[in-house]
Parts: structure tokens; C-alpha cells; sequence
């Protein structure tokens, strides 16, 4: 089966951005931002129904950041300062963790933001991992980051019962933190056990597809222990994986290609990434991998909005080219 | 410079309405006119009636030009009231470190708006050619700061390094293509090649521009420094660092600031003709008195020394990125505890963390004044 989805957050379209910035010196109102979020996120959906994607999103534009709805709406975190979010030019607000986590009464309702998904198509929701979510936070609070970790996924288990109920189809748990790796030793195969502990209490009876999405660093660094993660779908980057160390796993899940880079401005052939996604596919599939989904490496909201745009057609393209030659 | 603690700028200074709108051809209220006004009186800043008659004049490219001479100016003059040692014009000039530079260079074309964090965006190019120097970009803009400013002058230039990491790759990514099969080697080959063209082509040929018209000290910015700390990267940074001042007979410093302090450490000592590192530690500080253990956000200053840097430290003790005015005796306190960490005095400029763009003109020239009170109350001390 040949599928294809978004992997994360979507740029805001220059409409939006401006309305953002306007809203920041005190030029427009709630309301206004509000209208501009709601059009913007309606075009984002539109993009990706018509590229025919699997699975859509709502483009998560009100995510100031990857980790803010679990910044803002959690008791016991404090926003904290600027960080760099891995090695890009994008930063975050570091969780800063001061008293026992728990999620607020009264979450923000528009980060998991319904309203301009349509009804016929299945719904895809994206979540920072448990293992990301520690390493990015600042913890004053649990003896270590392993304790830090198994709590925040309680409650993302919490959140992924609550958009199940919603109607999402699809829970992405994004983990760029469990491959990058640019200058630490190694994580020894012990902590990568642990980490897929913490998923399984996160995912656990979630009644929707699940798939844990790697991203800035090597997926191979990982295996063989991440094929024994619980969950549907593996994700990988294919712009910082070492395929060929791919070649020979027994996957028996689904494998997310991150074929499209959304990193780089340059918008990619479709021919060369079909040729890719199939030297991939033959060596991997006769492993038992049920499932592939084509889709960009990690968020769009890297590129400006036109340049993303033309990225989901790129997506769209290369999984109907596969499925004509996989799928029948 | 003759004394303990010179202190210094490091950054762009805020952008008054009037030189905003006026540079948009906007026309001004009374209000912002008579603000302006008052901001030159409080700076001692002459002939404020032909200036205030440039500012009700109509929309002209004449007017504009002036109006840009007029803010830096003021910014020159707002830095040495506030009793600078070391100064510049607040980069008036300049739309914004990376977008100035981008739009002076042939080959890079802008895509759109790329975000930064929050509700704050950048406007991010590609370069789809090989670099071209258009016309220079900061010479006319240090000449006149160099006429009109009475104490010395450091001059801001956004670092080759830093403009290719914000930079969209698409030239030399492409040609690249189908040579290097392995993407990340591919990426960093083009990443590489990038850097020394338009070291060669574009900021070697400006900074001889500047050393030339007579710029004695030029601050090479590199906030991108430690973006990907693998050691690959730290070294090609380095190795663009040093390649960019080479040769020159001018003085260098780096600044670098919301970064990865510990990584940058282990590289600084191999930089090369780098007289100053100006860095961000206010921002990691708490604000109570004393030296010692309360001044945690000064910690990594140890790491430079540790790892062997030998130059002089422009040792930020002013958050840029909150209004809290420093009290004299909270800078005095960062920079004893600085001095301790360093154990010579002499290598100390103290400075703000980065520059002040992000706070109104009377936060930033009330924080300036007690930076300026707190060094020398830290003089007393020796």
C-alpha cells in the first residue's frame, strides 16, 4: 500500500504572516487574527485534499512552536527562553518543568483545531514523542529525564485518547531528538529499549494508526531496537539516513519515506525521487514492511508557503507514480 | 584604549517612527515630529529646525537619504551620551543583518518569509548563482559614522557563515548534483563552496573597501556560529572566520550570542586575528547581587578560558530581550565576577549581550547609562 501525508507544521501563508505581525505591534484585533488563522488553515487543508493526500492535517499554523501546546497547557511547565530548535535557524520556548505535570482544565481548544478538516477524509494529528519532549525541557523537577520522559507520555496518552474520540485517524509522535546526534556518543540499546517503553505507554489502545517519525539525524543509529517500537509506521529522513544500512531489516510496519526535503528550496524531481522510493521499497519490502508513505522529511514550515505549496505536489506525485507501479 | 572596562555596542539600536516612516515616504504626525525633536534636544544634536522641517517636507529620494543620514546621526550621538567608549551608528542604515547584505549581492533572490520563533518571521533568500558583488554595502554608512562619531568606532558585518546558513543553496547544491552521492556530504560540499565564493567574491572585497576608507576595527557577526556543532562544521566555521579577516591590517572581533557557548569554546581558541569575542551572558543570569555562585549565567565564560582563548572578552551584562533596567552595582557585580573568571582585567570590554532593536530608545538609553555607571564602579574595585 502506497500512501502520502504532511510530517508537521505548514508555513504560514504571506497573508497570515502579515496579519501576525500586525497583530504583534497592535495593529489588528483578536478577531482579525483569528479570521486569518481560520482562512489560512482552511487553504492548507484544501492544498492537501487536493494533492490526495491519505491523511490530512490542519497545518498546525497556531503552533508557535513544535512543543507549545504542551508548553502552555500543562500545569507545572513554565515557558522558558529562546532556544534553537536542532540546527536550524527556528527557535523554540524550552519547557521549563517546576511542579508535577497535568494537563490544564481548560486547554486551548484551537491547537487541535477541527473545524476545516473535512468529514470524508481521515484525519491526521502530529505530537512531539516522549523522549523529545524530555530532552527539550528543562526538568527542576523529576529525579531524571527517564522519569521526566514516562510522564509526559501519561499524558500524551491522555491527548491521543482525546483526539481518537475527536475522529483522528492518525497519530504521529514526532522523535527528531532520538537521532540527533551530532556530537553525544552513540545511545546505548538499553536507552533506545526505554524509549520505545515510554511509546508504548503513550500509544497504548490509541484507536488510530500510529507512527513515530525520526527526523535531523540517521534513523539507522536506532536500529534493530526501533523495530520492536509499538507502533504501525516508522518514519525516517531520508536526507540524513544511511539507506543502505536500511537494506536487509525485517521491517513488518509501515515506513514513512521522508523523500522530500524540507529543508531545501530546491524543488525536487519527481522521476529521481520515484527511482529512489523504489531501490528503497524493493530492498526493504520483501522484509514484511506493509505499508509506505511518501511525504517531506520533517515540517514544511521550513520553506516559505509558495515553496511548501509546490513540495505537497511534488508528495502527491511521487506516491501516485509508486502506487501505479505497486499498488495496480 | 587606556582604561579598565571600556564599554561598547555590539548591535543595531532600534528604529525611531520617523525614521521608519519617513524612510517609507509616510507622512509624519506632529506627535512623532515632536518626539523627534525632543530625542535631539535631550542628545544635544544641532540644527534641529532644518531637521525638522526635512521631516514635513514632501516624499523625495533626496529626503529619504538624508533622513537615513539624520538617524544615524542621532544613534551615534544617543551611544556616546549614554557614555560609550566604543561606538556605531545603531546600523540605521541597515534594514536588517542578514536582509541589507542579501539584497547587495547578485545571485540571491528573496522567497518569502520563513519563521524565526513566535510571530517573528525573516525574509529568506535563495542563492540560485554565484555570488556578485553589486555595489558595496557598508562603506557609506562607516564613512559617515567615522566623520561624525568622536570616540572610536567598531564597525558590525554580518559573517560569510552566517549568510550561507540562512540562505536557501540551490547554485551550488545543484551543482554538486549527481557528483556526491551521499546527501549530507553533498549538502556540506555545497555549504563549503558557497562560504568561500562569497568570502572571495563579496566580503573580502567590502571589508578591504572599509579598511581602506579607514576602518580600524570590524566585528565580524556570527550568530549562526553553532548551529550544527559537529565537528565538521565547528572547523569549517573557524576556517571561514579566518579566511574572511586574513591579510587585512585591521583589527577583528566575533561576536556571537544565544548559542551553544560550550561547543563555540572548544573552536575559539583556533581563531585566528580575532582581537575580541563579544558574548551573551545577561540573558542566562539572574539578577541578584554579588559574585560568585549567584552569577550562573556566566559559567561557560570559564569553558573560553579552559579551552585556551587568549584575546579579550566583550562580556555582555545587558539583556537585550527584557525591559528590566540593570542597576549599576548588577553590572558592576558581572563584570567583578568576570574579571574573576578571567583573572586579568585588562581583557574586559563590557558590553550588552546583542543589540538593543528590540527595546524602545528610552529602555535602551536607561540600560546603556547604568552599563556605563556599573563599569566604573567596577573600576573602583581595582
Amino acid at each position: 500500500m502506497i500512501g502520502c501525508y504532511a510530517t508537521g507544521i505548514f508555513p504560514r501563508p504571506k497573508e497570515l504572516v502579515s496579519i501576525t505581525r500586525d497583530y504583534e505591534r497592535g495593529r489588528t484585533g483578536e478577531a482579525e487574527l483569528d479570521r486569518a488563522f481560520s482562512d489560512a488553515t482552511s487553504r492548507v487543508v484544501e492544498a492537501q485534499s487536493s494533492a490526495g493526500f491519505s491523511y490530512v492535517t490542519n497545518g498546525m499554523l497556531r503552533w508557535q512552536d513544535p512543543l507549545r501546546p504542551f508548553t502552555e497547557n500543562l500545569n507545572g511547565v513554565k515557558i522558558g527562553g529562546l532556544a534553537r530548535w536542532f540546527n536550524n535557524n527556528t527557535f523554540y520556548r524550552k519547557p521549563v518543568v517546576t511542579g508535577d505535570l497535568s494537563w490544564k482544565k481548560r486547554a486551548d481548544p484551537k491547537v487541535a483545531d477541527i473545524e476545516h478538516l473535512p468529514e470524508n477524509l481521515y484525519w491526521k494529528a502530529i505530537l512531539p514523542a516522549p523522549y523529545t519532549l524530555a530532552q527539550l525541557s528543562e526538568d527542576n523537577l523529576y529525579k531524571n529525564k527517564t522519569e521526566l520522559m514516562f510522564k509526559y507520555a501519561r499524558l500524551l496518552r491522555e491527548r491521543i485518547k482525546d483526539l481518537t474520540k475527536q475522529g483522528f485517524k492518525y497519530i504521529q509522535l514526532s522523535d527528531p531528538a532520538l537521532v540527533y546526534k551530532p556530537r553525544t556518543a552513540k545511545m546505548s540499546r538499553e536507552e533506545v529499549k526505554t524509549v520505545g517503553e515510554a511509546l508504548k505507554l503513550a500509544v497504548a489502545g490509541a484507536s488510530a494508526r500510529t507512527c513515530l517519525q525520526t527526523f535531523f539525524g540517521d534513523f539507522s543509529q536506532i536500529l534493530p531496537e526501533v523495530m520492536g517500537f509499538p507502533v504501525d509506521d516508522l518514519g525516517v529522513d531520508l536526507y540524513e539516513t544511511d539507506v543502505d544500512r536500511l537494506k536487509g531489516y525485517k521491517f513488518g510496519k509501515g515506513v514513512a519515506l521522508g523523500l522530500v526535503d524540507s529543508r531545501s528550496s530546491l524543488v525536487e524531481k519527481v522521476g529521481e525521487l520515484v527511482a529512489v522510493a523504489k531501490e528503497i521499497i524493493k530492498s526493504i519490502e520483501g522484509n514484511g514492511a506493509s505499508a509506505f508513505f511518501v511525504c517531506p522529511n520533517c515540517d514544511l514550515e521550513f520553506l516559505p508557503w509558495e515553496r511548501a505549496f509546490e513540495k505537497v505536489r511534488v508528495v502527491s506525485r511521487v506516491a501516485k507514480r509508486l502506487r501505479e507501479e505497486f499498488d495496480g | 584604549m587606556g582604561r579598565l572596562f571600556p564599554t561598547q555596542e555590539v548591535g543595531s539600536l532600534a528604529k525611531p517612527t520617523w525614521r521608519v516612516k519617513g524612510y517609507r515616504g509616510e507622512r509624519l504626525t506632529k506627535e512623532e515630529i515632536a518626539e523627534a525633536i525632543g530625542w535631539g534636544r535631550k542628545l544635544g544634536i544641532a540644527n534641529l529646525d532644518t531637521f525638522a522641517k526635512l521631516l514635513r517636507r514632501k516624499d523625495s529620494a533626496k529626503k529619504r537619504k538624508t533622513i537615513l543620514e539624520w538617524s544615524a546621526k542621532y544613534a551615534i550621538r544617543f551611544l556616546e551620551t549614554a557614555g560609550l567608549d566604543i561606538v556605531f551608528d545603531g546600523e540605521q542604515w541597515r534594514s536588517e543583518m542578514y536582509e541589507h547584505v542579501a539584497r547587495n549581492i547578485g545571485g540571491f533572490e528573496f522567497l518569502g518569509q520563513v519563521k524565526s520563533f513566535d510571530f517573528r518571521y525573516f525574509n529568506k533568500a535563495a542563492c540560485t548563482r554565484k555570488p556578485v558583488y553589486l555595489r558595496p554595502f557598508y562603506v557609506e554608512e562607516f564613512a559617515f559614522t567615522r566623520d561624525n562619531a568622536k570616540n572610536e568606532v567598531k564597525v558590525p558585518f554580518t559573517g560569510p557563515y552566517t549568510i550561507v546558513e540562512w540562505t536557501f543553496n540551490e547554485y551550488y547544491e545543484k551543482r554538486l548534483h549527481g557528483k556526491v552521492a551521499d546527501f549530507r556530504q553533498r549538502e556540506f560540499e555545497a555549504k563549503r563552496d558557497f562560504i568561500f565564493d562569497l568570502m572571495a567574491e563579496v566580503v573580502r572585497p567590502e571589508i578591504g573597501k572599509l579598511v581602506d576608507c579607514g576602518a580600524k576595527w570590524i566585528q565580524i557577526d556570527e550568530p549562526a556560529a553553532t548551529t550544527d556543532q559537529t565537528d565538521d562544521e565547528m572547523k569549517l566555521f573557524v576556517e571561514s572566520f579566518n579566511e574572511t579577516v586574513k591579510g587585512f591590517n585591521c583589527a577583528f572581533s566575533l561576536h556571537n550570542c544565544y548559542s551553544n557557548y560550550e561547543v563555540l569554546a572548544k573552536y575559539a581558541c583556533e581563531l585566528r586575528n580575532c582581537c575580541q569575542l563579544a558574548l551573551e551572558f545577561a540573558n542566562r543570569d539572574g539578577k541578584q547581587l554579588g559574585t560568585g555562585n549567584v552569577r550562573s549565567g556566566y559559567k561557560e565564560l570559564a569553558s573560553f578560558e579552559d579551552n585556551g582563548f587568549t584575546g579579550n572578552y566583550g562580556v555582555g551584562v545587558i539583556d537585550v530581550h527584557t525591559d528590566f533596567v540593570e542597576p549599576p552595582q548588577l553590572v558592576r557585580d558581572r563584570v567583578l565576577h568576570a574579571a574573576k573568571i578571567i583573572d586579568d582585567p585588562g581583557r574586559i570590554y563590557v558590553s550588552t549581550d546583542c543589540g538593543l532593536r528590540t527595546r524602545t530608545w528610552e529602555t535602551s538609553f536607561q540600560k546603556l547609562k547604568n552599563m556605563v555607571l556599573g563599569a566604573e564602579l567596577a573600576r573602583m574595585a581595582f
